[in-house]
Order: structure tokens, then sequence, then C-alpha cells
């Protein structure tokens, strides 16, 4: 195989946007062009990362309409649609491409336009990815599963809900370093806790979760030029390699896992991801996990291998995983603070990642950050991509 | 015929699995004979869900999955206004969600 990096990252605001699907797409596919300053380079494919501009813009095809916008003819194009891992599955797409040897250079780009329904319409349509016959016809949604799993996983290892805020005022913070964040709002543990008015500020989504344990539902698009190293040699740009990528599926429907609290897919995703990269869990600098909820961002560091089962409360509580902690979690916010445009997800934690081993993410810099590790968890952890990047001097 | 939930029993090692499969989980077998998803079982979890999906008005659904005593599990509305974990339900045939005019119907647990 070729060795595969990134050239080029970049990423519009999430949040609420004015802009259609495609201009998102746009803005954020030539801000990682411009970063990657290919020059007469040019590139051989495409690879757009959605999953509901059918449902939720009314439109299908999306890439092959951004290689129109972006004047890319005669690049191939794909659109990929994998759930909530349609992102980092968009990466899998290019990475095999260019290790393969069938091309050279890959944009990937991933959008989602969830703004233009209601929230109820954007929640439903989420929950279309659950059981058709077994889950979505009593009501399921993505918060219904999470409220389901965190209350299994809280019971079994006395997880509290004072643990679940200390993750949400994490990546408040972090986000609040980070101008393409959705949300900017400090939080404290009295506003959303302890203090009597947290019962109005912070309600129930899903018990035990609340308001501010779940992710917002945003608009936005993130994007990556990937090249073959020789490619890279060529360009004066950092090179960020894609050292490993696992993938791993689960049951359908989470009642028919053997133990529910079991990520099953994050761990042997995980696992093929460190294998493929020639290293260990200990050896990561950086993490970005799919907090879409806030009992995921401590799951997943637990089936990933990077905490003992039933230990990430503690490293939480020990100030472990913030930005200046021992293992920093969603440096950029999270899903929970920075957004989660569906699509774009996977892909905006690669380019958060890319800047952080580049040395580029400012005042939430990790500091000396080499490796990273992303999990872009799709389904209720039906499907799940794990990736290990590593800055390389080239 | 009364409304009913069904899992798939495998007719060559036995298993039932629900939701059906094409293949049966235990043994790859492809040949199953209807069992219905009924009896009584223990509360495995449980979430009040106020983020709604659309065709509800409630201001939030109960939900539960529910491991009743043949092994099978299931997710359901969970009809009991003091939930525990571990505690013992029934299941029961209901209306579950109403798009339009349509009546889905499905699990409906009760305390035992």
């Amino acid at each position: 195989m070729r060795t595969v990096g990134i050239v080029g990252a970049a990423m519009t605001k999430f949040g609420r946007s004015e802009s259609s699907l495609i201009d998102l797409a746009v803005e954020a596919s030539l801000g990682a062009l411009h970063d990657a300053q290919l020059g007469e380079i040019p590139i051989d494919g495409v690879v757009v990362a959605n999953m509901g501009a059918a449902r939720l813009n009314r439109q299908t095809a999306v890439a092959s309409a951004l290689v129109d916008r972006l004047c890319l003819y005669p690049a191939a194009a794909e659109t990929v649609e994998n759930g909530p891992a349609s992102g980092a599955s968009a990466v899998k797409v290019a990475f095999q491409a260019i290790a393969s040897g069938m091309a050279d250079v890959v944009l990937v780009t991933g959008a989602e336009r969830m703004r233009a329904v209601s929230n109820l319409e954007a929640t439903d349509f989420v929950a279309s990815l659950s059981h058709p016959e077994a889950e979505y016809i009593y009501g399921v949604t993505l918060p219904a599963l999470a409220g389901l799993f965190a209350r299994l996983y809280m019971d079994r290892y006395g997880v509290e809900r004072k643990h679940l805020a200390m993750i949400a005022i994490k990546n408040h913070e972090n986000a609040m370093k980070n101008p393409c964040a959705h949300i900017h709002q400090p939080i404290t543990i009295e506003g959303i806790l302890t203090a009597p008015e947290a019962v109005v500020n912070n309600p129930p989504i899903a018990a035990p979760l609340h308001l501010f344990d779940c992710c917002p539902v945003s608009d936005g698009a993130a994007s990556l030029v990937i090249a073959a190293g020789e490619v890279a040699d060529r360009l004066e740009r950092p090179f960020v390699r894609i050292a490993g990528i696992g993938q791993a599926t689960d049951t359908h429907a989470v009642h028919e896992r053997l133990d529910p609290t079991d990520l099953a897919a994050v761990r042997r995703a995980s696992e093929r991801a460190f294998e493929a990269a020639g290293i260990a869990p200990s050896d990561v600098d950086v993490l970005e996990l799919h907090d879409a909820f806030t009992i995921l961002e401590l799951a997943e560091s637990e089936a990933a291998g990077f905490f003992p089962r039933g230990e990430a409360a503690t490293a939480i509580e020990r100030g472990e995983t913030a930005l200046t902690g021992r293992l920093p979690v969603n440096p950029s916010g999270g899903l929970k603070a920075k957004g989660h445009p569906v699509g774009a997800t996977g892909v905006a934690q690669m380019v958060e990642l890319s800047w952080q081993l580049r040395g580029e993410a400012s005042e939430r810099q990790v500091r000396d950050a080499e490796i990273g590790f992303a999990c872009n968890f799709g389904g209720f952890g039906n499907n799940v991509v794990a990736t290990v990047l590593r800055r390389e001097d080239r | 015929m009364t409304a009913q939930v069904w899992g798939a029993k495998c007719t060559t090692c036995g298993a039932t699995s629900y939701p059906r499969h094409g293949v049966c989980p235990q043994c790859r077998g492809e040949r199953f004979e209807p069992a219905p998803i009924a009896g009584d079982g223990r509360v495995l979890s449980y979430t009040d869900v106020y983020a709604l999906a659309i065709d509800y008005e409630t201001r939030y659904l109960r939900l539960a999955i529910v491991e009743l005593d043949d092994g099978t599990r299931a997710i359901g509305h969970l009809i009991d206004p003091a939930p525990s974990l571990g505690k013992r339900v029934s299941a029961t045939i209901g209306v579950v969600r109403e798009p339009g005019e349509e009546r889905i119907y499905g699990l409906r647990f009760v305390p035992v």
C-alpha cells in the first residue's frame, strides 16, 4: 500500500446557516484546496459525505453537483452515505483509492444542512437510521437510545450526572476557543446541575440525559485534501499521515447486543486502526470522539482502550481529558459544542486533528501533539470508523 | 387475527431472534417459523424521551428494553407510573404509533 495523508484541511463555521448545502460544501472545499496549494497537480476524485440531502434538502447526487460547482471535471465523484459515520467512511474511500494507486489526490468534503427543516423533522430524520420494525415504530430516536444506554451504563459503573456535566463543561470550554464551533456558551456545574434554576436551564431530553448532554442540530461542512506520499513530497506543506483506519459493525437493534453497554464496534474498529498504525492507545496524544451525547465520550474512551472499563469517570474528575490534561479529548469542543452536521462530522474530526498535529490550533493547541485518534460513531454504534493520524516530517 | 409482534424461530437450531434476520444469528440457518414475542420479563433499561419523533403529540414517551423470560429482548412502550430497573413486566399489544390515518401496533409493557 502507498503512504496516504492529509495535505489540506478546512471547515465552515458550524451552526445555523443561511447558505445552501452546496454553498457550504464549496466554502469548505475551497478552504482545503487553498490550504493544500496543489498548483498544477490535478484532483483525481471527489468524495462527498452526506446523510440527508435527499430528505432534508431535496437534492441527490451531491458529489456530482460539487464537482460542477468547483469545475473539477473530469474528476471521479461519489457520495458516501453511511449514517453519522459518513465522514470517516468517505475518508476511507479516498484512502483506498490512493493507497491502491487508482488516484493520487482526492478531495473529501462532508456536508449537511439540517436546519433546513424543523427540529422535530431533523430528529425524525436521524431516527430513521434505527431498526424500522423493532425500534423506529415505537418512536425511538437517537436521544432515546442514548438514554436507554446511559441508564444501564451509569447503573453498572457508578457514573453520575455530575460526570456527564463535567464532559459538557469541558467541551463547551474548548469550543469557546474554536471560532468554527456552533455553540459559544460557557456553562457551569451550578447552572446545569446544582442550582435551583438548573431544572429549568437543563430539562430532561431522554432521562437520565438532559439538554446539556446532547449535541445541537447543526449546518456545516468540512473538507480534506488527501494525497499520496509522493505527491506530498512535491508540496511544501505539512503532511498528516493516515496511519491506520479500522471499521466494524454490530447489531442494528441495540437490544439484541449480548451486553448493550458494550460498544463492541468501537472496540473492534479501534483495535484494527491501532494495529494498522502499529501503535498502542498509550501512544496517542489527542482524541476527537463522537460525543453526540456526553455518555458516548465516556463510553467510547473506554471501548477504544484509552481507559479501563468503568474508569473514564474518574479520569474526567481528575481533569485528565481537559485541554491541559494527560490525554485531551475533543479540543474542538466535540459534537457537543462544535456541533454535529451529521455527514460533516467525521471529516471535521480529522480537520481538527490535522490542525492539532500541525500545531495550528491556536488557543486550543494540545502541546506536542504528534498522534491523533478519531472515532466516528454511526447508527447507535452499529457502524464505527476509527482513524489514527500521525504528523510526519517528509 | 389479533395483532401480534413476531420473532423468528430458527427451524434448524430452535433459537428465536428478534428482530428477524435473513439468517439465524446462532447457526446461520435460513428457515424460520414465526414465534410470538410475548409473556413476562424484566426491565433491562428505560427512559423518558422528550426529543420525540414525528407522529406523537404527547410530551414524552416512556420506552423500555425488556428481557423476556425466554431470553428474547425487545424495545417497547412502558406503561408504568413507577418504573425501575429489573421490575417484572408483561408484554401486551397496542397502538404504538399513528402516522396520519394509520395505526401501528406493537409492544406495550405493563407491570405484572
